[in-house]
C-alpha cells in the first residue's frame, strides 16, 4: 500500500513532486482518476516512478500511464524519456525482457453473423494452426543466415518469404524494421534460446482474439477505417519470446556494472542504465533493436498463420475476406525520437514499458493512408471484457507522444489463481459467448478478467486526458492463450 | 516441506527460498524455478543430460541472480527441465555446479519465467541459515 501525497494537477493528472524522494531530477506524474488511483496505491507501482525519476538525462517527468501497476525496476505502464546530449541513459529495465511485446489488429469483412455456427471451429482451428504454451515450436523453420536476416529486416522478412504483403509494412510501427540493428551485439545464447520460436505466440499475457466491433465513438474515423458495428477483427499480442528476455538479462548484468563505471545513482539494480552514447549504450540498443525486429517479424508470421486458417474455415483468400492489417505497435521499447522540451527540440531516448507510442495526425513517421487519421492505437483488454482502437492525437506531447498498453493488472497470478474457479469462470465466459483455448489451464485463471483493471476505465482516462480519441470498442469471441 | 515458498506480486511471482547452508540455499532456489513453472507428466524421452554450469559475479547477491538466469536460459535453450543440481565448488563470487536436466516434452509447463529480477532482491544469513527474496519475471 503506497502512501505517497500527491498533487492534484487535475481530474486525469496527479503529480509525486521532486521532494518525495531526494535524487529524483523530475516529478512524476501519474495519469488517472480517483477511482483507478485506488488500485494503484495497491502496490508499489508509485514508488517505481519515483525511482524512474532518478535516471540521468531524465526531462520533463517520469510518467505512468492509467494502467500502471507493480513491475520490477520500472513499473508496468510507464514511460521516461533522457536527453541524449545531457547525459541521458538507456535502461534495459525501461523496456523489459519482452522487447517488443506489442499487438497487432486486423479486420475481416464478415460480420458476426457470419460466424453462427462455425466459431469453435474457428478458434479450435486458430489454437492448433498457431503454436501457443511455454516451449512451443513454430512450423517456420528458420536458417542460420536468415536468423540474422530476421534481425535487420523484420516483418520485411517474413513477407519476402510470402507471409504477408507490402500494406502490411506501411502498416507496421517502424515499418517492422526499425534501424540500427547490431546482430554482432547479441549473444550466441540469445540466438540459441529464440531459435525455433518465430511464428508462436507465447504463454502468460499473450493471446489470439477473434473480436467483434461492439460500439463506434467516433464515427467519422470509423468510416475512413472502413469499421461498422458486428464486423469481425483479430488481435494479436506477442513479443520476441526467449530471443528478447535473453538480450534483456545479457545487457541488464553488463549494465549493471555501468552504475559505478558512470556514476550513476539509482535506487533499484533492476534500473542499471548507461549513457545512450557509451559504448556499452549503443551496445544495448543495437541489441535491443535486433529482438524488436524479431517480435515484428513473429507477428507477422503469427497473421500469416491466422489468414492462413481463415481461409480454410470459409474458403475464401484472406484478400476476399478483407483480412487488412490495420496497425501493429510495439508497447516494451526504447527509441530515439525528437520532442520539444521547455520549447527546444530535443533527441531524446523514450522508454515505453507497458505503453504505446501514440503520434497525432500530420506525423511524419505515419503512413500516408494515416496522415490524416493519426497512429491507430491499440488497446487490448483482459479475456472477457473489451479491447480498444484509439488514434493518436497532438494532445499526448505532454507524454512524448504515449498512451496506455492494456488494462493493468490489479491481482497477483497467485491471487488470482487462488480465488478463480476455471470451470465457473469458463461457464461465466461461454454465457457470455466467449469461447476459450489455452494450452494451461493455470494461464486462464491467471488471466482472469477479475486480475485485471476494467479496461474500459483505463481507456477513458486516456481519451479524457486527450493523450488519444477512442475510435471504437471490441468484445472478444474465440480466445486463444498460450 | 518445500523449501520454498511463493509470495505476491502483481504482475510477476516472487519466491522465497530457504537452506541450511548456502550450497543448499543456491540449490534450493535453482530447483524452485522448475518446480513453480512445471509439473512432470510424462516419460516421452528418458535420456538425463549433465551440464556444466560455471559463472562469476561481483557479489553474492549478483551470482545468486546470475545462478537462476543461467538456469532459465540453459533451460530454454537447451529445451531441458532441470531436476536436480549438484554444486560442487560455491563462494562468494563464484559458483561451479552440474545440472542435471531431462526434456522439456515430459513435463506440463504451465508458467514461462522469463528471467530472475534484482529488483527487491534478497540474500541474507540467519541464525539458522540462509534465505534469499527474489522476484521472477513470468
Amino acid at each position: 500500500m503506497s502512501e505517497i501525497n500527491l498533487r492534484k494537477i487535475d481530474d486525469f493528472r496527479w503529480e509525486i513532486p521532486r521532494s518525495y524522494k531526494p535524487g529524483m531530477r523530475v516529478p512524476g506524474v501519474i495519469y488517472a482518476d480517483e477511482k483507478l488511483l485506488k488500485d494503484i496505491r495497491q502496490d508499489k507501482a508509485m514508488e517505481q516512478v519515483a525511482n524512474v525519476a532518478f535516471l540521468p538525462g531524465i526531462v520533463k517527468a517520469s510518467l505512468a500511464m492509467p494502467d500502471i501497476h507493480w513491475g520490477y525496476g520500472f513499473p508496468i505502464g510507464g514511460v521516461a524519456a533522457t536527453d541524449i546530449e545531457n547525459g541521458g541513459v538507456v535502461s534495459p529495465g525501461g523496456v523489459g525482457f519482452d522487447i517488443n511485446c506489442g499487438v497487432r489488429m486486423l479486420k475481416t469483412n464478415l460480420h458476426f453473423e457470419d460466424l453462427k455456427g462455425k466459431l469453435r471451429d474457428l478458434t479450435y482451428a486458430l489454437f492448433s494452426n498457431v503454436p501457443s504454451g511455454v516451449g512451443a515450436k513454430g512450423d517456420i523453420r528458420v536458417s542460420a543466415k536468415e536468423e540474422e536476416e530476421i534481425l535487420i529486416k523484420g516483418a520485411k522478412w517474413a513477407v519476402e518469404k510470402g507471409f504477408g504483403v507490402q500494406d502490411d509494412l506501411d502498416c507496421t510501427e517502424e515499418q517492422g524494421a526499425i534501424a540500427g540493428a547490431d546482430p554482432v551485439a547479441v549473444s550466441e545464447r540469445a540466438y540459441a534460446r529464440g531459435k525455433a520460436q518465430s511464428g508462436t505466440l507465447g504463454s502468460g499475457n499473450h493471446f489470439l482474439e477473434i473480436q467483434m466491433i461492439d460500439q463506434l465513438y467516433d464515427r467519422d474515423v470509423c468510416d475512413k477505417l472502413d469499421l461498422n458495428l458486428g464486423q469481425i477483427s483479430v488481435m494479436i499480442h506477442s513479443g520476441s519470446r526467449g530471443f528478447g528476455y535473453q538480450v534483456c538479462e545479457d545487457y541488464t548484468r553488463s549494465l549493471v556494472h555501468c552504475l559505478a563505471k558512470y556514476n550513476i545513482n539509482v535506487p533499484d539494480r533492476q534500473l542499471a542504465s548507461a549513457p545512450v552514447n557509451s559504448t556499452e549504450g549503443k551496445a544495448y540498443l543495437g541489441a535491443m533493436k535486433c529482438a524488436a525486429n524479431y517480435a515484428w517479424a513473429n507477428r507477422q508470421c503469427l497473421m500469416h498463420l491466422t489468414r492462413k486458417t481463415f481461409e480454410r474455415i470459409f474458403q475464401h483468400s484472406w484478400q476476399e475476406l478483407g483480412m487488412f492489417l490495420i496497425y501493429d505497435v510495439a508497447h516494451n521499447i526504447a527509441k530515439v525520437e525528437k520532442h520539444m522540451v521547455d520549447g527546444q527540440e530535443k533527441t531524446l531516448c523514450v522508454h515505453r514499458k507497458g505503453a504505446t507510442r501514440a503520434i497525432p495526425p500530420g506525423h511524419p513517421a505515419l503512413p500516408q493512408k494515416y496522415r490524416k487519421l493519426g497512429q491507430p492505437v491499440i488497446i487490448p483488454g483482459d479475456m472477457g471484457r473489451n479491447s480498444y482502437l484509439l488514434v493518436g492525437t497532438g494532445g499526448a506531447a505532454e507524454t512524448f507522444y504515449s498512451a496506455c498498453h492494456g488494462a493493468g493488472r490489479v491481482k497477483s497470478r497467485t491471487a488470482s489463481a487462488r480465488t478463480v474457479n476455471l470451470d465457473t469462470l469458463l461457464k461465466e465466459l461461454e454465457s457470455q459467448g466467449i469461447i476459450v483455448k489455452a494450452s494451461g489451464r493455470a494461464t486462464i485463471v491467471e488471466e482472469a478478467p477479475a486480475a485485471y483493471k476494467n479496461v474500459n476505465d483505463v481507456v477513458s482516462v486516456v481519451h479524457n486526458a486527450g493523450l488519444a480519441k477512442r475510435v471504437c470498442r471490441m468484445r472478444p469471441l474465440g480466445v486463444i492463450k498460450g | 516441506m518445500e523449501n520454498y515458498e511463493v509470495f505476491e506480486h502483481t504482475a510477476d511471482i516472487g519466491i522465497r527460498v530457504k537452506g541450511k547452508d548456502l550450497k543448499s540455499l543456491f540449490k534450493n532456489a535453482g530447483l524452485a524455478l522448475f518446480q513453480v513453472s512445471s509439473r512432470k507428466q510424462f516419460t516421452k524421452n528418458k535420456t538425463h543430460v549433465n551440464l556444466n554450469i560455471k559463472i562469476s559475479a561481483d557479489n553474492l547477491e549478483s551470482l545468486f541472480v546470475d545462478w537462476l538466469n543461467e538456469l532459465l536460459s540453459l533451460s530454454a535453450a537447451r529445451g531441458l527441465i532441470f531436476h536436480n543440481i549438484k554444486i560442487n565448488k560455491l563462494e562468494d563470487n563464484s559458483i561451479e555446479a552440474i545440472g542435471v536436466g531431462s526434456a522439456i516434452n515430459n513435463y506440463k509447463v504451465n508458467t514461462e519465467i522469463k528471467a530472475a529480477t534484482y529488483h527487491q532482491l534478497r540474500v541474507v544469513r540467519k541464525p539458522t541459515g540462509w534465505l534469499a527474496e527474489v522476484i521472477l519475471d513470468v
